[in-house]
């Protein structure tokens, strides 16, 4: 469907430095990266509104690099909707059917089945700016898809909008994935919305696209500290290599086996990214299978909605977050409380070593 | 869109102070105005409505600004949009020269024109001979007041463009706009106000200009023109009923525009 070809761009602040990636047909491919690193460049070069220094990008088999964006039959969904102010919800929604050519009657059977299908029929007389931020992204949606793009480019979608409203729409997004089949590039620095929506996962860094993969295989071997950390690790182990090629864990003085069992492409310098869930405290989980038990002081505790995040310090300088949730803090047979001494386990599921960079 | 505030109620200093201040100003502003307008003796301005040379030159002063407005909006528009839009070499060169008009004393600068568009400059010899007269003619009056109130046109109208939010044009080019369609479709419908307002001030200024055109065309005679020319020959008492009158016909169409450039509240 799309590819895109060492593509590079400089801009000054934001550049692209020898972008290649691919979405397939009815993919919904989720781009990862934090904020200015280059993402929303690189979606307005897909777009053709930006023209890229070298690089090509092919749609549907054809060469594009140099058609403008009006050529190139893609919708594009800003993260602040980008509504034309003076216009009406229909009017919005109709902009690019007027513009085919098409007659009244084409355009209003059109409009309206997209509205239905969206859910906006109630509100086609209403000017944007008197909408909520749920509805303006379906119009934005439906203003897009009404065209019967290529494919669909959504930059940070949902990032302007409160929490519930955001979960109800990702949700919503997934039904028009499935229910249109059209491919989609959806760009965001939220893990979570990545996680939920994503088929495939590209994790982008000072304009380059440094891992890719399944969001499930992202998980298991980050290429490196970065993407460890975008994708919510927060416990870092410097290491060495120990005896018989395992791993010895300054800062706990301990030894482990590598949990990717592949000592021959561990690097000079790494440490071991163990996800937060994967620490647990004794006696939430006696049977797991673990890589290693010690002994840690805790240190803090942070109170979220869900979950408990516990901060623990252990005497030879190294420090770990465990998170529980609040079925397992209330199971335990003590209290959690800062200073206490208690025993942790570190799974080797989901733990991997990372160069230290 | 800022927030309704509804501020606590005490310490009034502050907003005392800047009320005061703001009251004095509009009264430097106002009174001459209205002591102008209260003082004037009906029977002299009837008698002035019925004088054909005033009428006249009221309507001449008029359409001039009217023509020099017209023919700069549609030069000034793509500048205008030029400047918001797109970063170029010498941009702040561009800028300024816009600006110049407004710094330079408005007889220098009918002097310059007098000499770029005067018999003895190959263009202004040029131009006659096509029938394109600047020197004594309304062509040279609404030369000379686009000259000097270009700026108040082209600096609201780039304003305007630049409050236009960029990726609206770019949503409408991947909804399948040309850059013409997008212009004409997105952005000067979101400035049109702007534009018209600046519009309004262009033509305001035109009317008001004494500097410039008085050098490339003192006859026919511009309503400002003849109120100096009255006060010379005549002394106050003649000036003023053509001063009151172009007075309150300026009002009573700048009242009306500027009610039509005016944001209203959509229900």
């Amino acid at each position: 469907m799309l590819r895109l070809e060492d593509i590079s761009l400089n801009l000054g602040d934001f550049s692209l430095d020898r972008v290649s990636l691919e979405v397939r047909q009815g993919e919904y491919v989720v781009l990862l990266g934090p904020t200015g690193t280059g993402k929303t460049v690189l979606l307005e070069t897909i777009a053709g509104i930006n023209h890229p220094d070298s690089g090509t990008i092919y749609l549907k088999g054809s060469d594009v690099t140099h058609i403008p964006p009006e050529g190139r039959h893609l919708g594009v969904v800003y993260q602040d909707y980008a509504l034309f102010p003076h216009l009406t919800v229909y009017a919005n929604v109709a902009f690019g059917l007027k513009l085919k050519g098409m007659t009244r009657g084409e355009v209003d059977r059109a409009v309206r089945e997209m509205a239905r299908f969206l859910g906006i029929e109630h509100i086609l007389d209403r000017r944007p700016r008197l909408l909520s931020g749920g509805e303006r992204q379906r119009v934005a949606l439906a203003r897009a898809l009404v065209l019967d793009p290529h494919m669909l480019l959504l930059d940070e979608p949902l990032s302007a909008l409160d929490r519930l409203t955001r979960d109800r729409l990702r949700g919503e997004l997934k039904r028009i994935h499935r229910e249109i089949g059209v491919s989609i590039l959806h760009i965001t620095h939220d893990l979570s919305e990545a996680f939920f929506l994503a088929d495939r996962l590209l994790i982008m860094k000072d304009g380059a696209i440094v891992q890719e993969g399944r969001p499930e295989h992202g998980l298991s071997r980050p290429k490196n500290r970065f993407v460890a950390e975008l994708l919510g690790m927060e416990n870092f182990i410097p290491a060495e290599t120990g005896p018989e090629g395992g791993l010895f864990l300054r800062g706990l003085g301990i030894c482990i086996p590598d949990p990717l069992q592949d000592s021959a492409k561990r690097p000079e310098r790494f440490c071991l990214a163990v996800p937060s869930w994967a620490v647990d405290l004794f006696p939430v989980n006696e049977n797991r299978d673990y890589l290693s038990r010690v002994d840690m002081r805790i240190v803090g505790l942070d109170r979220t909605e869900s979950v408990m995040k516990v901060h623990l310090e252990h005497p030879q300088g190294a420090r770990l977050t465990a998170i529980l949730s609040w079925r397992e803090v209330s199971g335990l047979p003590f209290p959690l409380e800062s200073g206490k001494l208690v025993r942790v386990g570190l799974l080797g599921e989901g733990a991997c070593w990372v160069p230290d960079d | 869109m800022n927030s309704p505030t509804k501020p606590f109620s005490g310490r009034k200093g502050f907003k005392l102070a800047f009320s005061g201040l703001s009251l004095l100003l509009l009264i430097l502003v106002s009174v001459p105005l209205l002591r102008m307008i209260l003082s004037a003796d009906p029977e002299a301005l009837r008698s002035a409505v019925a004088d054909r040379e005033v009428m006249d030159s009221i309507f001449l002063t008029l359409r001039a600004a009217l023509w020099a407005t017209v023919v700069c909006t549609v030069l000034g528009i793509p500048l205008s949009y030029l400047l918001a839009r797109w970063n170029f070499r010498g941009k702040s060169l561009v800028q300024g020269l816009v600006d110049l008009p407004v710094m330079i004393p408005h007889t220098a600068a009918g002097i310059a024109l007098l000499m770029v568009y005067g018999r003895s400059f190959f263009l202004g010899k040029a131009l006659e001979e096509v029938g394109l007269d600047f020197v004594g003619t309304e062509l040279g009056i609404s030369l000379a007041m686009a000259y000097v109130s270009l700026p108040f046109l082209v600096n609201a109208a780039r304003d305007g463009f630049l409050a236009v939010d960029p990726k609206l044009e770019r949503v409408a080019r991947t909804l399948g706009a040309s850059p013409w369609q997008s212009f004409f479709r997105v952005t000067l419908p979101l400035a049109w106000r702007p534009v018209l307002s600046g519009g309004i001030m262009m033509w305001a200024r035109g009317i008001s200009e004494f500097g410039a055109v008085v050098i490339l065309t003192y006859h026919p005679m511009t309503a400002p023109i003849l109120i100096w020319e009255r006060f010379q020959a005549y002394g106050l008492k003649y000036a003023k009923p053509v001063a009151v009158l172009l007075i309150l016909l300026c009002l009573l169409i700048f009242a009306l525009l500027r009610w039509l450039a005016e944001p209203r509240k959509e229900g």
